[in-house]
């Protein structure tokens, strides 16, 4: 196998100096080596990286911002960010290189409690994205991708001590290669939810990195998709607990139909010290009619006693009892299936953008009764 | 014609390494307006002969014939069966997340309508309706916009099933086990829900255990099932005397 190159030549930038890198190999080089590690090659084990390592470099818009104007929100474009805390060159070179390669970031700081939504609109390949959310500020995320060709969104996040993001995402288009990798920090007593709605398209990957780094942080992950027809996605899901008495729930459902695709690699990793840490993750899949392939793979790793630690997989089919309860009822088999899997997802879909990923995922039928 | 005509059913339990023959010429006839109990010890066929009228999977029919009003039910589909006026109530109803009990019966009671060839229900209506037969069951209304079953209590079960039965209304209702696991009050509401769906034209199976509920559910005809046949048949004074000698004396 070739190894993993940049597309571009890399000159260290500026910003970078302060971070704990500095004063190790050259930036080039330790990025060439995270790119060609053992771990690397595992993650991209499913999807080749080699299509999107080599767009890190494209040219990238602003995503439509709606709801910037309003106090205690300030949105702008800077050319170098300051240095990221919880910044892992090993975990995400290709973040890590997008992020270099970039002439302008988008810094949105949120210093207050916000009462209107923040919507970020992806209409194509957009620019890396940080947003810091100040002690005690609060902001509700909408991020929608709709993108017509291949696309890439990096985003950093840092959570500040009792912050609170609540932050949904749609991925519901069908086309082009899509990366999205999100990266959250959460420092003491904040709190984090992700509502991820998604389906597949020709090539979808999500990678996202929550990093538990304050006491008694609480972070609550929440993801619903759908992979159908010869379309593929791949959910690389880390969260470390690196302090005590973390709370983090991860619940993430697909369905994954006539040909589609679909990997879930859910890794929990609690560092020594993280004390009274409770980590739940529940990853079910579910496979229809023909040729579904379906990875999914838990990984622990755990450097403390006292946690309570719950990680499960399962790839399944309807349930024969489900089913049969509802055909005793009348239903006929397609309305039968179809509820079912329709309750199978539903399950994982809420928040402010839970309506059109209804629509979306589950079709015209959602009744609210 | 009865409304239920079971004869000389033979079926067997088919599992990954073997069939298992259970029912061994089971005759029943249920006419429009009659309640029969069905008692018997455990493994006897009871749940199997519900099941095999309702259709799930699992089972073979091997001999025999069931008619509801003239027409073969054993070759149909389950949902069909349901659409032609069967229902059965389940002694463990499943759990379905994510499926909300409004949304399911919606889904189960417009099914029933297409096929029946009658108007949908309105929608507001069709609302007021089960929330009115949750309250009289007992039933927080609230509970009709959990999952289906989801996190009720097993008497909760047992009374959303009832709460099925007369919303959909069928012509024939098996109900296995309804009266297992209730208290003494929801026993007396499940009965009173049962009494209620009674009419001159629909019949009711009752599976049950317990002498108990038929004080208040007065049975037409008691039958003990044993074996996999119907090997005594009584009126309700033979529920007091099973009551009294158990069933040995009879096998
Ligand atoms: N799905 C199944 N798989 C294996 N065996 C089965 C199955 N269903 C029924 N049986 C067997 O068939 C026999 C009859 O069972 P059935 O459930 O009909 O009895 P029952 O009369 O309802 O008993 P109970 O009073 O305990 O409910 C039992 O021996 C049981 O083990
Ligand atoms: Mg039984």
């Amino acid at each position: 196998m070739a190894d993993l190159a940049l597309p571009a030549a890399l000159a260290t930038p500026a910003w970078l100096n302060p971070v704990s890198n500095a004063g190790q190999l050259p930036l080039p080089e330790a990025l060439h080596r995270a790119l060609n590690s053992a771990a690397h090659r595992e993650r991209w084990k499913y999807t080749k990286a080699e299509a999107f390592l080599g767009a890190t470099h494209a040219a990238a818009n602003l995503p439509l911002i709606n709801g910037a104007r309003q106090p205690g929100i300030e949105v702008k474009q800077t050319a170098a960010p300051t240095p990221l805390v919880g910044f892992d060159l090993e975990q995400a070179p290709e973040a890590f290189a997008r992020l270099c390669y970039a002439s302008n970031i988008l810094t949105i700081d949120v210093s207050a409690p916000t009462t209107e939504p923040l919507t970020l609109a992806h209409a194509a390949n957009t620019v890396p994205i940080l947003i810091r959310v100040a002690q005690h500020a609060s902001l509700t995320l909408n991020e929608i991708s709709d993108c017509g060709s291949d696309a890439q969104q990096t985003t950093w996040i840092d959570l500040a001590a009792n912050a609170e993001l609540r932050h949904s995402r749609n991925s519901l288009d069908t086309a082009g290669a899509h990366w999205q990798y999100l990266n959250v920090r959460l420092q003491r007593d904040s709190s984090y939810r992700l509502h991820n709605h998604v389906t597949g398209c020709r090539s979808r990957r999500q990678d996202v990195h929550i990093i538990m780094d304050g006491q008694g942080a609480e972070a609550n992950l929440m993801s619903a998709g759908s992979v159908e027809g010869k379309s593929a996605l791949d959910q690389q899901f880390t969260l470390e607990h690196r302090q005590p008495r973390g709370r983090s729930q991860q619940t993430i459902h697909n369905i994954v139909a006539n040909g589609g695709k679909c990997t879930f690699n859910g890794r929990i990793h609690i560092h020594e010290g993280a004390a009274g840490t409770d980590a739940q993750l529940a990853n079910k899949n579910l496979g229809m009619g023909e040729h579904a392939t379906i990875n999914s793979k838990p990984e622990l790793e755990i450097y403390t006693d006292d946690v309570r630690c719950a990680h499960g997989a399962t790839v399944g089919t309807i349930s024969q009892d489900a089913l049969f309860y509802l055909l005793s009822r009348g239903i006929d088999q397609n309305a039968a299936q179809a509820l079912l899997s329709q309750g199978f997802l539903r399950q994982c879909i809420d928040g402010p953008l839970a309506e059109s990923a209804l629509e979306t995922l589950i079709g015209g039928a959602f009744v609210d009764l | 014609m009865s409304l239920l005509d079971v004869s000389d059913l033979h079926a067997s339990v088919v599992t990954d390494d073997q069939t298992q023959p259970i029912l061994k010429g089971l005759n029943l006839a249920v006419a429009a307006g009659e309640v029969h109990a069905i008692m018997g010890p455990n493994g006897s066929g009871k749940s199997t002969l519900a099941n095999v009228l309702s259709g799930r999977p699992g089972y073979q029919v091997d001999n025999g014939a069931a008619t509801l009003d003239g027409t073969g039910l054993l070759e149909l589909e389950p949902y069909e069966r349901a659409q032609l006026g069967v229902f059965l109530a389940f002694p463990y109803p499943v759990e379905i997340p994510g499926v909300s009990n409004m949304e399911f019966l919606k889904a189960s009671i417009d099914s029933l309508a297409r096929a029946r060839g009658d108007a949908q229900p309105n929608t507001a209506q069709f609302i007021r309706q089960v929330r009115e037969l949750a309250s009289s069951l007992d039933l927080d209304p609230a509970f009709l916009k959990r999952g289906v079953n989801e996190g009720f209590s097993g008497g909760e079960k047992k009374r959303n099933e009832i709460m099925q039965l007369l919303l959909l209304d069928p012509k024939l209702a098996v109900l296995d086990e309804t009266d297992s696991g209730l208290d003494i009050d929801a026993l007396k509401v499940v009965a009173a829900g049962v009494n209620r769906f009674r009419n001159a034209s629909n019949g009711v199976v009752l599976i049950t255990h317990y002498q108990r509920l038929l004080d208040y559910i007065v049975p037409d005809f008691v039958h003990v099932l044993s074996n996999g046949r119907i090997i005594e048949s009584g009126d309700k004074n033979l529920a007091l005397e099973l009551e009294a000698k158990g069933y040995a004396w009879l096998t």
